[in-house]
């Protein structure tokens, strides 16, 4: 599935997750997948689908071991600054203040002192965490911490933003605002971002296109386009909206469904 | 500026004045905190007057304070404690930088936590004390073999607590200096450690009354200058008073010393969420 002009190219990939004591799981299975450069898609499936995975394998943290991974046409070797990552428990680093955290991957881009400081300023102000700059993340709520990590990540100016449920363990109300805000930085520079969560109205509201992934082993049941006026306050309520989530929603159900059979054999 | 007004005014106000009130405070729950050591030694020196035991078997604590103000006069005390403490210390400073080297090297690989990780199983409940007789033997009677013993005593909890704690690392912890592009060998300065710095450190505050302690037994069985070697003197010359002067004498260092590392946690940590919480004592 060589696609012309996509970024990211995923071609019949397949991981084993080994635990360390039991069975080895197959947890990706056979997934193909091409993303543009600068498109915004979720990965959207029930928990323990394997989207985690299929994210890791993309950052370069697990190895590929059946099929391939490529960026620009280079495969995966792995980790790199060329992908940054967001976590959904922030994995900011608490010994360090939020300024010395969002500085952390400029020093290791070897930026000079001054330029670590200034670039850092910048990213701090734009995700609104100006005043906050010497607190530890210990100090901080649950939205200023992803706020800190998501600055920390853009900071390094990836070409490719991964998120793995980035807003899960946020409370309702600041992931209704960390998802707009998110989409108007996205906007304002645009990189290709992949985005996993297993919240419908999430992945419709933020995606352009939602490849939705069957319960494990985790493949691809369907790849959805999406296009809505993101600006319109009434979103969520029109008519177009509540439809297309309704329709994926029957997609998942259906697997979020069999995840739970499995489980509980 | 009005704060040093405040403290020089003649008048008497300061001792109403809401400073006044906070260093009162203060005090008093200091005194509270202490009050169990208080009616100890009130017992001691009560129990010692009345009659009830021979000065030898128990003399008063205010003798021995009066003893100890002597020795130090004497110089004694001071050439004693220096001796104690160097070697204590040293044995500490050893053990620190080569216990986390280990446990790093344990936690990151296979091949030294196959090799290393039975020999420290084993190792650890065995009294290492007695090896003494060999490291004499080996090493003779001076700094070298005492600070040896004390090494193979206090090595042990670091070890362990910095497996534990470098084993504990959050993957995407991990993962996340690595997507920064951060090497294999910069990960250990930049996450490793920091990260399992409160666990090492609580490795570190269990092993350093052990490298006294061992560091007391030493100069007990083998001489030299010391804390511990003035009181075998002591007690073979049936001075009690001596033997009672050295035992107060390392509760105070050891005090200190404990205290000066929980400070130096406090200090250390402050990013940590128990810097957050109300401290104990």
């Amino acid at each position: 599935m060589a696609v012309n002009g996509a970024q990211i190219v995923i071609d019949r990939l397949s991981h084993m997750y080994r635990p360390p004591h039991g069975k080895p799981v197959l947890a990706v299975d056979d997934v193909s997948l091409a993303v543009g450069e600068r498109e915004f898609l979720a990965l959207l499936g029930p928990s323990g689908c394997g989207k985690s995975t299929l994210l890791y394998l993309l950052g370069g943290f697990l190895p590929t071991e059946t099929g391939s991974i490529t960026v620009d046409g280079k495969p995966i070797t792995g980790p790199g600054p060329d992908r940054g990552i967001v976590f959904q428990h922030f994995a900011l680093f608490p010994w360090k203040t939020v300024r010395a955290n969002v500085m952390y991957g400029l020093k290791r881009a070897g930026l000079p002192r001054d330029e670590q400081e200034k670039r850092a300023q910048a990213f701090i102000d734009l995700v609104g965490l100006h005043g906050f700059e010497e607190s530890y993340p210990s100090q901080l709520s649950g939205g200023m911490k992803q706020r800190t990590a998501i600055a920390r990540t853009l900071a390094i100016d990836p070409e490719i933003l991964l998120m793995d449920e980035p807003f899960g363990a946020l409370d309702a109300q600041t992931r209704s605002l960390m998802q707009t805000e998110l989409l108007s930085i996205w906007e304002r520079s645009p990189k290709t971002v992949i985005f996993v969560t297993h919240d419908v109205q999430e992945a419709v509201y933020l995606a352009r296109r939602i490849a939705v992934m069957s319960a494990r082993p985790g493949r691809i049941k369907a790849i959805i386009e999406t296009n809505f006026d993101r600006r319109d306050p009434h979103l969520f309520k029109s008519k177009p909206f509540v439809d297309k989530v309704d329709e994926i929603w029957d997609l998942v159900r259906a697997e979020a469904i069999k995840a739970q059979g499995t489980r509980s054999t | 500026m009005a704060r040093i007004d405040d403290t020089l005014a003649p008048t008497g106000a300061w001792l109403q004045g809401p400073r006044f009130a906070s260093v009162l405070r203060a005090c008093g729950r200091q005194l509270i905190a202490w009050s169990p050591v208080i009616v100890l030694l009130i017992a001691w020196e009560a129990v010692a007057r009345s009659g009830l035991v021979t000065p030898f078997m128990l003399p008063t604590f205010t003798g021995v304070l009066e003893r100890i103000a002597t020795d130090t006069a004497s110089g004694d005390l001071p050439v004693a404690l220096g001796m104690t403490m160097w070697r204590a210390l040293a044995g500490f400073f050893i053990s620190a930088v080569a216990g986390i080297a280990l446990g790093v090297a344990m936690a990151r690989s296979r091949a030294f936590n196959w090799f290393f990780d039975p020999i420290i199983s084993i190792g650890f409940p065995v009294p290492k004390i007695a090896f003494l007789p060999i490291i004499v033997l080996w090493l003779g009677f001076f700094d070298l073999s005492k600070i040896t013993i004390i090494v193979f005593n206090s090595i042990f909890p670091v070890v362990t607590a910095t497996v534990v704690g470098v084993r504990g690392v959050e993957k995407e912890l991990i993962w996340s200096a690595r997507n920064f592009g951060t090497s294999e060998r910069a990960l250990t300065w930049d996450v490793l450690l920091p990260a399992a710095l409160p666990q090492i450190f609580t490795g570190l505050q269990v092993t350093l009354p052990i490298a006294l302690i061992v560091g007391i037994l030493t100069e007990m069985a083998m001489g030299g200058y010391g804390i511990g070697a003035s009181m075998q003197t002591a007690s073979r010359f049936a001075d009690s008073l001596g033997v009672f002067a050295g035992i107060v004498e390392i509760a105070v260092v050891g005090y200190v010393l404990v205290k000066l590392m929980s400070l130096l946690r406090a200090r250390l940590l402050v990013w940590h969420p128990e810097a957050l919480e109300p401290t104990t004592a």
